[in-house]
Parts: structure tokens; sequence; C-alpha cells
């Protein structure tokens, strides 16, 4: 059916005057199941599908989507799709160029060895309430114990004019923990193993059953306490160090989204914002210190951006972004690498469902090991902040000015770990920030998953990796809240 | 399709559940039609139209929940999705918090929510408005160098039919329009945005909101450095719009006050805003864009007090059936989110149609009143830093001023502001008398004494 779909789309398209069109048919199954104080809070499967056309007519872009898979519908859709692109050229520069592409016909599906939905729902909801109690038990001031497993299958059907036939199924899962104490109107949090819903990985329900829920249950509702007597986090400038966790979502917000070239190039700048790092600066700009190596790799197993074929039919790939602290890449799709007079696509188009447009969005965008050990990390801090787990985020929007919190910290002395600190945050400016990276670990590396990364007009949230070790960021502006 | 097809879809599926045994069970249809043209560099480079249509069905069973939700309205599908369903609620612990769908109750429609030609507009309408757009904005100066924005219609349509007897439905139109423009002079760029939502595609004023941007952009350019610190501020109503909606996230939701995470907990009773600040949520008010007459459970939104008179109190919280439940003596007050809303979060019952009371002076009178301070016309990607003490950090955009001797006098670098809203809220010497929809909010601009800025960008 979905072929026969596709078909009638491309060819509804053509007869209708698009020099090039694809078609993306698929369907999306998301099971959600949370635990909260004791009882199932959400337990439910959300299933979305359809299918998305796009269209160039007389040099500009068109698409539509639709939910409903018939053959008159793909045939609608299409032409929909045709007669938005014709308004479109009624106020095009020049026509929409594309990077060449080689057709391909191939198949990929997410390695795992325990399908996630094949496992029944009782057991995952036994995992869960068995590892949430644990927390609750800690202490009466746990106002709220929560334990989250999500599992999410993506099946989908990529064709195009230029002979392109892809199917892939792309599965993920994960989980997490969150325990929150309340005490005289303070309310501290601990997650693990990291915050908003845990970690996510494009891997089968063993990874689920490796975060060992149970096992960590405890401490997270301990520090969760021990947190409403922590001294607040001192305002200073002082050394940093950030474990992956963290330092996740600082690459995320302040690497990830300043390489989309999309953005480089101000098509996002009604919502989302530019970029401080705009085609001028690429091959010039220094953007970190020697010891900061980013690369989009769509290719790294267990990443949460990992897949076989972008949703414009380009291969999955690893493309340098930043090399020994240098700007050197960006995040493209066929459009705007032609822009750029790359030769190909990095392969970063995505859309959260079929009937939603692709933009560029990240893969995994990885942080490369270092030299140190993250041990060696710590002992050779004399004095500094220890921060885990994020909190709070913000940046501008052109991704320079950013303020980050966590929800624990540890005073460094003497490259040990004293004291645990509470309301930790800290601030600066990207550049300033990368070039003051002068330690990144070689010994506990990590993929960290972010499902929910929000992007785009009308908004799509999508699923995207980050890999990354510990590392270390002199004077840094710490405690702005004091 | 329309709503009356949704209803009959809804009651069918409830009546398959029921019948496969299921205590309760509510089904939630729903109808999207949605179109939206994007532009950037001063063309269109995205233009989408997507149809969306699905069915929610949450069945009970000796107080075991199970919910499945499927994007089909083909009456084929509902068998699978109410087993679907039910096999989730057979192996679900029971929910001893959970006591009962809720009853069915009296509703009427909103007048007006749904216009018919807001509905149908065309690629080529769209695309006309845009031109427009593009055009009045650079014509406004050479400076212009880029045109931004996005203009949408559309459509969004749900009934929800549970097994108690409620059977409601609503249908809403919606056009919005966004510019950001950005003007430039020897490399130094100058940013200004504007936006319009209406329910009536006619009331939406594309060439005001064009020059608007432009305008604000114009003047943005050469921003010099403001030190942080605290500052009176004169807000547009977009920015107060990013105060008043996340005051109204991390504080009236039943599911964030009973928990202990809401501010509103540690403050019942209390003057903890300015006397001036009055915020209702009210699907009935002609202001509101989202004029739902029922939530996402079909029981009737009644209107809420959310701060009167800058108190707030047990009266302030949003409840759904099931948060009311959990208190003994609370109702719902209908506000269960509506399939209508694009919300990516957990669901939780939380208000969608805030209106801030207008107050008496201008715009210009604020300036004329600030010796010193900053005018923000928007703010950009704000987050709670402690929601049980309101703190929220975010930065300045779009047009940041400074204001001196009661003067507009030059840009300013954007700026970073931490602050808790217990504390930049507690004294509004000035509230402004004209209001403007800002997406789910409704405000007037505001003058507060003071605003704490941390920290300043390099444009």
């Amino acid at each position: 059916m979905s072929h026969e779909l596709g078909n009638i789309a491309l060819e509804t398209a053509t007869k209708n005057g698009a020099s090039f069109a694809d078609v993306r048919i698929g369907e999306v199954f998301d099971e959600h199941v949370t635990v909260k104080k004791g009882l199932p809070d959400d337990i439910s499967l959300r299933q979305t599908g359809g299918l998305g056309v796009r269209v160039i007519v007389d040099g500009a872009w068109g698409f539509a989507g639709s939910v409903f898979l018939t053959k008159k519908e793909a045939s609608q859709t299409t032409k929909t799709a045709i007669s938005i692109a014709k308004a479109s050229s009624t106020l095009k520069k020049k026509p929409v160029k594309l990077t060449s592409q080689k057709a391909r016909k191939d198949k990929y599906i997410t390695p795992m060895k325990k399908d996630p939905f094949k496992i029944p729902l009782d057991e995952k909801i036994e995992v869960l309430l068995a590892a949430e109690r644990l927390i609750a038990k800690q202490s009466d001031l746990i106002k709220s114990s929560s334990a989250f497993f999500r599992a999410f299958r993506e099946n989908k059907l990529f064709m195009s004019t230029e002979e392109a036939e892809l199917t892939q199924q792309i599965t993920w899962c994960g989980g997490g923990l969150e325990a929150v104490a309340v005490r005289n109107g303070e309310v501290q949090r601990r997650s693990y193993p990291a915050s908003f819903r845990g970690n996510f990985s494009t891997r089968g329900y063993e990874f689920f059953e490796s975060l060992a829920l149970l096992d960590h249950a405890k401490q997270v509702g301990q520090e969760a306490l021990q947190l409403l007597d922590a001294d607040r986090c001192p305002s200073a400038e002082t050394d940093l160090i950030l474990t992956g966790d963290q330092l996740a979502l600082q690459i995320h917000e302040s690497c990830g989204h300043p390489t989309e070239l999309d953005r480089a190039l101000g098509m996002e700048a009604d919502y989302a914002g530019t970029s401080f790092l705009v085609p001028d600066k690429l091959r010039r700009l220094k953007y970190g210190s020697e010891s900061v190596n980013i690369v989009a790799d769509a290719t790294v197993p267990g990443g949460l951006g990992t897949f076989g074929y972008d949703d414009e039919g380009t291969q999955a790939t690893c493309v340098d972004l930043i090399k020994r602290g240098l700007f050197v890449g960006y995040q493209t799709s066929r459009e705007t690498a032609a822009e750029l007079g790359l030769k190909q696509s990095s392969g970063g188009m995505r859309a959260m469902s079929p009937i939603a447009l692709p933009l560029i969005r990240m893969t995994n965008i990885n942080l490369l090991t270092g030299n140190w050990k993250a041990d060696e990390i710590m002992e050779d801090t004399k004095k500094g902040v220890l921060m885990m787990v994020n909190k709070s985020w913000s940046i501008d929007d052109k991704r320079l000015n950013f303020q980050f919190g966590t929800e624990i910290a540890w005073e460094i002395k003497n490259g040990s770990k004293e004291k645990i600190l509470k309301n930790p945050t800290y601030t600066g400016a990207t550049p300033v920030f990368w070039g003051s990276c002068d330690a990144v670990s070689k010994d506990d590396s990590k993929m960290w998953g972010t499902p929910n990364c929000g992007k785009g007009v009308p908004g799509q949230s999508m699923y995207v990796g980050h890999g990354c070790s510990t590392a270390r960021f002199r004077k840094t502006r710490i405690g702005v809240l004091r | 399709m329309d709503t009356k097809d949704l209803v009959d879809l809804s009651r069918k599926t409830v009546k398959v559940a029921v019948k496969k045994g299921a205590d309760q069970a509510q089904a939630t249809s729903f109808l999207f039609d949605r179109a939206l043209t994007r532009f950037a560099n001063s063309q269109i480079h995205q233009n989408v139209a997507s149809r969306t249509g699905g069915i929610t069905v949450k069945v009970v069973t000796r107080k075991k929940i199970g919910t499945l939700s499927v994007n089909t309205l083909n009456e084929e599908k509902i068998a699978d999705a109410v087993e679907g369903a039910l096999k989730i609620a057979r192996v679900t612990p029971s929910n001893k918090d959970f006591k009962s769908l809720p009853r069915p109750q009296k509703w009427t429609p909103v007048k007006g929510a749904f216009d018919p030609r807001t509905a149908v507009c065309t690629p080529s309408f769209r695309a006309a408005k845009v031109k427009d757009i593009i055009q009045t904005a650079h014509s406004r100066s050479k400076r212009v160098k880029a045109v931004a924005g996005s203009y949408s219609t559309g459509s969004s349509s749900f009934a929800v039919v549970n097994s108690l007897g409620v059977s409601a439905s609503a249908r809403v139109s919606l056009a919005a329009v966004g510019v950001t423009v950005i003007s430039e002079v020897s490399g130094s760029q100058g940013f200004g945005s504007a936006e319009q939502y209406s329910r009536v595609v006619k009331e939406i004023d594309h060439i005001q909101a064009a020059e608007e941007a432009a305008e604000k952009s114009v003047k943005s350019v050469k921003p010099e450095k403001l030190l942080p610190g605290e500052y009176e501020v004169v807000l547009s109503p977009r920015a107060v719009d990013t105060f008043v909606s996340f005051l109204s996230y991390m504080g009236f939701s039943a599911t964030t006050y009973q928990d202990g995470q809401s501010f509103v907990k540690y403050h019942l009773g209390e003057q903890v805003f300015d006397d001036k600040l009055c915020v209702k949520d009210d699907p009935r008010d002609p202001w509101t864009l989202f004029a739902v007459p029922v939530d996402g459970e079909g029981v009737p939104k009644k209107s809420v007090k959310l701060i009167d008179k800058g108190v707030v109190s047990e009266r302030s919280i949003c409840y759904d059936s099931f948060t009311a439940g959990k208190e003994k003596g609370k109702k719902s007050t209908g506000h269960s989110p509506p399939p209508i809303v694009p919300f990516f979060g957990p669901a939780r019952p939380f208000p969608i149609n805030l209106i801030v009371s207008p107050g008496h002076a201008s715009i210009e009178e604020m300036i004329e009143d600030t010796k010193q301070g900053v005018f923000v016309t928007r703010f950009h990607y704000t987050n709670p830093v402690d929601p049980t003490k309101a703190i929220l950090t975010g930065l300045t955009r779009d047009g940041t001023f400074l204001i001196k001797k009661g003067k507009l006098s030059k840009p300013v670098m954007n700026l970073r502001y931490t602050d808790s809203m217990l504390s930049a809220l507690k004294s509004i010497p000035m509230i402004g008398k004209d209001l403007q929809r800002t997406g789910d909010t409704t405000a007037p601009a505001m003058k507060l004494q003071k605003l704490r800025f941390t920290g300043v960008t390099e444009y």
C-alpha cells in the first residue's frame, strides 16, 4: 500500500509540473509509561502516521501532508503541495537548487536485542513502581517521586522522483527517575540518569535494563534530601567541571543549534533566531580551545540521532563541526549545502512525522574525547565546582550568551569533591566558554539522548543525541542567583 | 467532516468500549486543517499545509485506566483502538485517586469562535499577504536587509463523548502573522518584530505588523552596551505575555500545586503582586483566542481569577476531573487541555485563555514616567530557574531600547534577566490601556519598578 501511494504521489507531482518531488509515508508508535507517587500516571500509546509530499514547481517549494492514507488523499495532497509551490514561486529570488544525490534503494533497521514493544507492559510497570517506591521510602519530605519509560518506533518509506526508495525502522527507548523533596516552600529535585525523564538510546529494551533504575533510586532520593540542607552555590569566577549529562545540553544549545546552516542563513530568523556562526566565519573563527573537537555523527551506535538515511534520502554520515577549536563545518540539507557551494548534504533533514516538513535537525552532536581521565581532571583542580544534571537552560537567539542551572553541585578543594551545593548556575559567552575548556576526559564518554528538541514554525519536536564526557572550563562565572 | 461527524465517531467509540467491558469510557476525536506560509530573506522558503485527524480513547475498568491515541478517523479502526486501550488498562494497577470521568453539564458554544473564511484561505491569498509584508518592510528604509516571518490560517475541531453522557464539541478558526525584520548599517544589525493573532483573518493587519517590525528594526542598529543591574522597565504586551504565561505554567495547574511545586501553594491569600495586577482565564472573553466552551474532557470551561488584585488563593488553581477528585470539595474548572492546543509536555490541567486586565496608561506615558530604564519588545528563551520562587531567566530580543529622561534614547544590546516574578511584579506603577493578543494570552503593556538584568549579549 505504501509504495502504491508513494507512486501515486510522485506521478501526480510529475504530471502537474513538479521538477522534483519526494514523498514520505510512515507510522509512529510512541509508548509512555509513567508511575508517580505509587500510582500509574500516564500509561498510553500514541500512534500517528500519514504521508507528506514535497515538490519543487517553478523553482519553489511546496509541501502538504495528510494523515489519511488513501489513493484519493495521496493524489489530493500532492495537488495541494503543487498549488502551494506555485504560490511560493511568486515570491522567490532564485530557483531552489539541490546538491546532486545518488539514488538508492535500501533498508535500515535500528539494531537491537530486545524489541521494547514486545516486552509486556506489566513488566515495565513493575520495574518502574519498584524504583519509584524506593525513592518515596527515603523520607516523608519526598513529596513527589516518579519513574519513566518511553519507547518510540518510526516505520517510514521515502521515495523520490530521483528514484530513491528507502525503508527504515527506527526504534529507541529509555527512561529515568525523579525525586522532588519539599520543605518549608523550598523544592529540590534530583533525577537519574538525566533530568526531563531520563536517557534514551536507539537500542532495544536492553538499554532500559542497563539503566538499572532500582540500583539508583535510593541515591536519587537521598540527594534530593541532602540538597535541602546544602549551602547555596556561591557567586564567583572559578573553574567549572561539567559531567556529560549537563555538557550534553551545553553542546546542544551552544554548538548544535548555531551550526545548523538554515539558522546561519537566516531561515529561522522569525522564531528560534539566527547564529553567530555565519558563513563568513567558516574555517576562520576560533570557536574553542585546542581540546574542543565536535562532530555531527548520525552513524554512532546507540545515539538518539542515529539512522540510516535522513528525510530527504541522504545517507547517514559524520561531519566535523569544530576541529581543534576551529569552526569548520555546518549541519546542512541538500538545498542549504548547495547554497554554500558544498557538494553534499550532511544528512541532517528530519521531520517529526510524515505530515511535517523536514528541517535541518541535529543528529548526534558529539564532543570527542580528550586525553584526561575523569578522576585526573578532578585531582588537578585546586578550587572549583562540579555541576551535574540540568535543571534550567536559556540562550540568546544567536547562541552566544547562555545561562544554565543544574540540579546539584559539589565544591572542589585541592582535587577532591567536598560539600554539596544547591541551586547551582553558570553563565558565559559561547566562544569564551569553549575557549576556556582545557581538559576533556577519555574514560567516561557516553551518549545522551534528548527526545524533545524544538524547532520550526509550525513547531516540531525531534530526537537528537550528544556524546560527551567530563570536561573542565577555567574561570567561569557561577552562582548567578546570589 | 464536521463537528457532528466527530461527535458521532466519538459516540460510536464509547459504545464499543462499554460493550467490550469498560466500566467507563471517553473518546476525544479531532480534525485540524492548518496551513502556513513562512518566509525568510524576503522570500517564501517554507510553505506547508496539513490535514490531521485522530481519536483518543480512554477506558476505565476497576479504576485501571488505559489510553490510546490513533491518527485515524476511520470507523473500521475504532474496535482496534478500543481493544488497545483495554489491553493497557488490564495490566495497569488501579489508580485509587481516580474518582470518575466527568458527568454531563450544560454547555453552549462560544459565539464568534469560528470564521469559515479563515478556515479556507488559499496559498495564493497567504502569498499575496506575504508579498505586502515584504514590500512594506523594505519600503520603510534602505537599511532593511531581510524580512522573515509566517502567515498562517486554519481551523481545528474536536468532540468529546463519555459513557456518563458527556457529549460536547467545539470548532475554532485561527489566523496569525509574525514578522521579523533585520536591518543593517556598516555591519551592525538591528532586529525588530511584531505579531498579530485573531480568530478572523480579516482582522489581521499585516501591513501594520510589517511597519511596526521594520520601524523597531531600523531603530535597533548599532546598539550600545548597557551594564547589567536593576532597571525600571517598560514591557510591551508581548514581553508581559512571557511573564504571565510562565507564571500560569508554573503556578496555576492543580498538578504542580498538589505536588508542592507551585509558588501559589506557599502564598495563599497573600498580596504577592501589585494590587493593580489582575489575571483571569476566561474562554468566553471576546479577547481570547482559543475560544472553546469545553475542555478536553467535555467539562464547561469556567472563568478563573488567577491573580485577583495581586492576590493568589486556592481559587486561582485550575483543575481537571482527576486532580479535582484528589481534593475534598473540589470540582473540575474545565482545564483538561483540549486537543487543539499544541503542547509537547505531559498532559496536566492548565489555563489557555489568559487575559491580563488593562490599566489606564499609554506606552508613551509609561516612557515619559521613566527617568532611566529599558524598553523591552519581547523576551527570548525564557525558562524557570526555580518554580516555587517564580524565578525566571531569559533574554530581550527584537528591539531593546534605553529610556532616558522620559524618552526612548538609543538601542541597547540584548540583556539577560534573572529575577523572581514575585519581586518583579510586586511594584507595577502603570499598566497599559490597550490590550493585544499574543497567542494564548491577551495582555497590555506594563511599567515595572524594577527588573534585574544579570548579563548582556554582544548584539
